[in-house]
């Protein structure tokens, strides 16, 4: 559970007639994640991909081209059943078809294009009037035509020598070749912009007249095509879909030879396999007269590091996309999943702390169960919050007393505060902590989870070294020790806060309370019990890990200081709820006006809606960062290879 | 009830961690982007560098808090 998969290291040969059984036996058990080859053997090479490979891969390459052509992207709900020895025939006659049509519809297209611009090109001339021959073939004259955005006044006044034609928005001027500098320039003030004077002969109006013709023409022959595309694409997406899924199994397997190692008359096959399936392998293979045999893997050889199938409990693995998010576990280190399907919801849950937004996350997690593919990745992150939803509920009905931002009873020294009994709902709970009152309590509370959290890190990291490095455990048992002396220490400089001062007199009784008598009161102007220093002097520990270890003990403090954002976002998310509920629900529910109800009812929604997704957002996105920022680093080396087996589709990567 | 002055620290101290926090994932953020762009397998430690600089507020709300409770405190 809190390791991987074991695996065993098969070798797989045999003699060189029997390889396609063997890879389709291979291909059915899915139990084999194949080492590549790399032929720098004499013997031994690299082998050929089986015979019909080539054409395989030819099929699939023309399939995907149709998929592309039809843009077929969501899978059909109907497939078709495939038969591979049909469907070169299939292929190539639906190629031929659709190939055809889209050549049409490129040729429609681009026609198109060209219409278009030669409409935008003579629409300006269309609203001068002038034959486009006009405005060619001077010797002396040069003719200047663009757009203007407002109309040029005053033109003529200035250069009496040139003849101005106008259009709407368009200007057209003759002006002798010497005073073409001038014209332009006088032009410019308007916003004037050059067009170019467009081919062919005759009135522009009746020109643009074929062309608006001919470019309707052309647009109801595309539509024309691509309804037969369309068509097209309803009868055979079936077909395309099941085909492309069939090739790619077929052109894997007949891929399959170029990972293994071949001589002239054998093969030979390296992989890792589930030490749990290995015998099932073993049996089927030695059916076909092909001898198997196991190994273990070395700790030693890190660049021969097995791949890693997690193995978690069922609730568990959604969670497992998260760890691969960050980093896959090596294979010999522990699988922190349970970790973090612990933590992390927790830490949600704490942050939410209310029972009807957590109730809303599990009603979205219900809804996505029944809904959504267990595969997608929204069913697996409506599952994870979902989980911070339930502990949601737990400390919004045990801890914090609160639904939706309103508190079950007010506050103590604040009865006039708004609350559900405001409403003559009555929960026969008392409530823990006020979150907007409690912010002592909520700090400690965030530095006691950061003492819990950081120190189960350690306590990974220890049983990932202790069979690795002995030195390198030992550091990690000082960074522990020092983690324990810096909570022992601000445990009991905030005694002043009843849950601190329960846990420094409850579990913490036995801690000795010898204040340290090296005089560092008067130092650092906070007392220290000399077993806190004490146990905090162990960061010296670290000292086997590097040289510049103890000076972490500063960033192990920033760690737990960070954890305050448990404290920060929680009092910050009910806060906002509050005041959208206090103005909303004060100024225009309860004032008891038909349009105010109306109007305040909307608002309270949407406001209710918003801190719903901006709890989601932040709390989520924190509630993951503790993990992978603070506690991973602590233990977690990750860089693990994932499991892929032989004939597996897709993977478990997100 | 709070010393104005202490208050006024502590809206301070909010203010400037929170600008340098939003200041650090800005440039942080469009980098992360940029190489998501390039390589979407990123999105993970991308997440990780983006709320790394969340620290610096949430220093800020515990020295903002020490402040109201400490320093205000008769």
């Amino acid at each position: 559970m809190l390791r991987p998969e074991r695996m065993s290291r098969a070798l797989i040969a045999g003699p060189r007639d029997k390889l396609p059984q063997s890879i389709e036996v291979l291909h059915e058990l899915k139990l084999i994640h194949i080492v590549d080859h790399h032929g720098e053997d004499d013997t031994f090479h690299i082998g050929k991909p089986l015979s019909p490979a080539a054409e395989l891969s030819d099929n699939l390459v023309k399939l995907r081209s149709i998929a592309s052509i039809l843009a077929i992207k969501a899978p059909p709900k109907e497939r078709e059943r495939i038969r591979i020895e049909e469907l070169r025939q299939k292929v190539l006659s639906l190629e031929l078809n659709i190939s055809e049509e889209d050549a049409a519809r490129k040729k429609a297209e681009g026609l198109l294009g060209d219409l278009e611009r030669r409409i935008d090109e003579l629409r300006p001339f269309a609203s001068i009037g002038l034959p486009l021959e006009a405005y060619r073939g001077y010797e002396s004259l040069t003719v200047i035509v663009g757009r203007v955005p407002r109309d040029v006044s005053g033109f003529e006044e200035a250069m009496p020598v040139a003849e101005v034609f106008r259009g709407p928005g368009v200007v057209a001027v003759f002006a002798p070749k010497a005073a073409s500098e001038q014209a332009l320039a006088l032009l410019a003030q308007s916003g004037f912009t050059l067009v170019d004077i467009p081919a062919g002969e005759g009135s522009p109006q009746a020109l643009l007249d074929v062309a608006v013709a001919d470019r309707d023409k052309w647009k109801a022959r595309l539509e024309e095509i691509q309804g037969r595309l369309e068509k097209m694409r309803e009868r055979y997406a079936g077909f395309v879909v099941a085909a492309e899924e069939a090739l790619e199994v077929e052109v894997d397997k007949a891929e399959a030879p170029l990972r293994f190692a071949v001589s002239d008359h054998s093969f030979v096959i390296d992989g890792w396999v589930p030490s749990s399936g290995f015998k099932a392998l073993q049996t089927r293979m030695e059916g076909l007269g092909i001898y198997v045999e196991s190994g273990e893997p070395q700790e030693a050889r890190e660049e021969e590091a097995p791949p890693v199938l997690l193995r978690n409990p069922k609730p568990a693995r959604p969670f497992e996309f998260l760890i691969h998010l960050y980093s896959t576990p090596s294979y010999h280190e522990l699988d922190p999943t349970l970790f973090l399907f612990i933590a992390a919801p927790f830490f949600f849950g704490f942050m939410i702390g209310d029972v009807g937004y957590g109730a809303l996350f599990v009603a979205l997690g219900v809804v996505a169960a029944i809904r959504l593919d267990p595969k997608s990745i929204w069913w697996r992150i409506l599952f994870v919050t979902a989980v911070g939803g339930v502990w949601s509920v737990l400390f919004g009905l045990l801890v914090f007393g609160e639904a939706f931002g309103l508190p079950f009873h007010p506050p103590p020294a604040h009865l006039e505060e708004l609350s559900w009994e405001s409403f003559g709902l009555f929960v026969p709970i008392p409530t823990l902590i006020h979150k907007a009152f409690g912010i002592g309590d909520m700090i400690y509370l965030s530095i006691l989870f950061a003492a819990l959290h950081l120190g189960t890190g350690y306590i990974i990291g220890f049983v990932n070294e202790v069979h690795h490095s002995k030195r390198h455990a030992l550091a990690k048992l000082g960074w522990f020790m020092c983690l324990f002396g810096l909570f022992t220490l601000l445990t009991f400089s905030l005694r002043w806060n009843p849950i601190a001062r329960w846990v420094w007199d409850v579990p913490l009784g036995w801690f000795p309370r010898m204040i340290e008598p090296l005089g560092l009161r008067g130092f650092l102007g906070v007392e220290i019990p000399f077993a806190s220093l004490i146990l905090i002097l162990g960061a010296l520990l670290g000292l086997f890990e590097s040289v510049i270890a103890p000076i972490e003990v500063a960033s192990l403090l920033a760690n737990i200081m960070s954890y305050m954002r448990l404290a920060g976002i929680g009092i910050g998310k009910a806060a906002i709820a509050s005041a959208f509920n206090v103005i909303l629900l004060q100024n225009l529910i309860l004032t008891g006006q038909i349009g105010f109800v109306i109007m305040g009812v909307a608002f309270l929604i949407l406001a209710q809606m918003l801190v719903f997704l901006l709890g989601w957002i932040s709390a989520g996105i924190q509630a993951l960062r503790l993990n992978y920022m603070e506690a991973f680093i602590k233990f977690y080396k990750g860089n693990g290879i994932p499991f892929r087996p032989f004939g597996a589709q897709g993977t478990q990567e997100v | 009830m709070a010393d104005p002055l202490a208050a006024m620290a502590a809206a301070i101290t909010m203010a400037g961690t929170g600008i340098a926090t939003a200041w650090t994932q800005k440039i942080v953020g469009g980098a992360t982007v940029g190489a998501m762009a390039e390589k979407p397998e990123l999105f993970g430690r991308g997440l990780v560098l983006m709320a790394l600089p969340e620290t610096i507020v949430v220093f800020g709300l515990v020295i903002a808090l020490q402040l109201l409770t400490k320093v205000a405190a008769p």
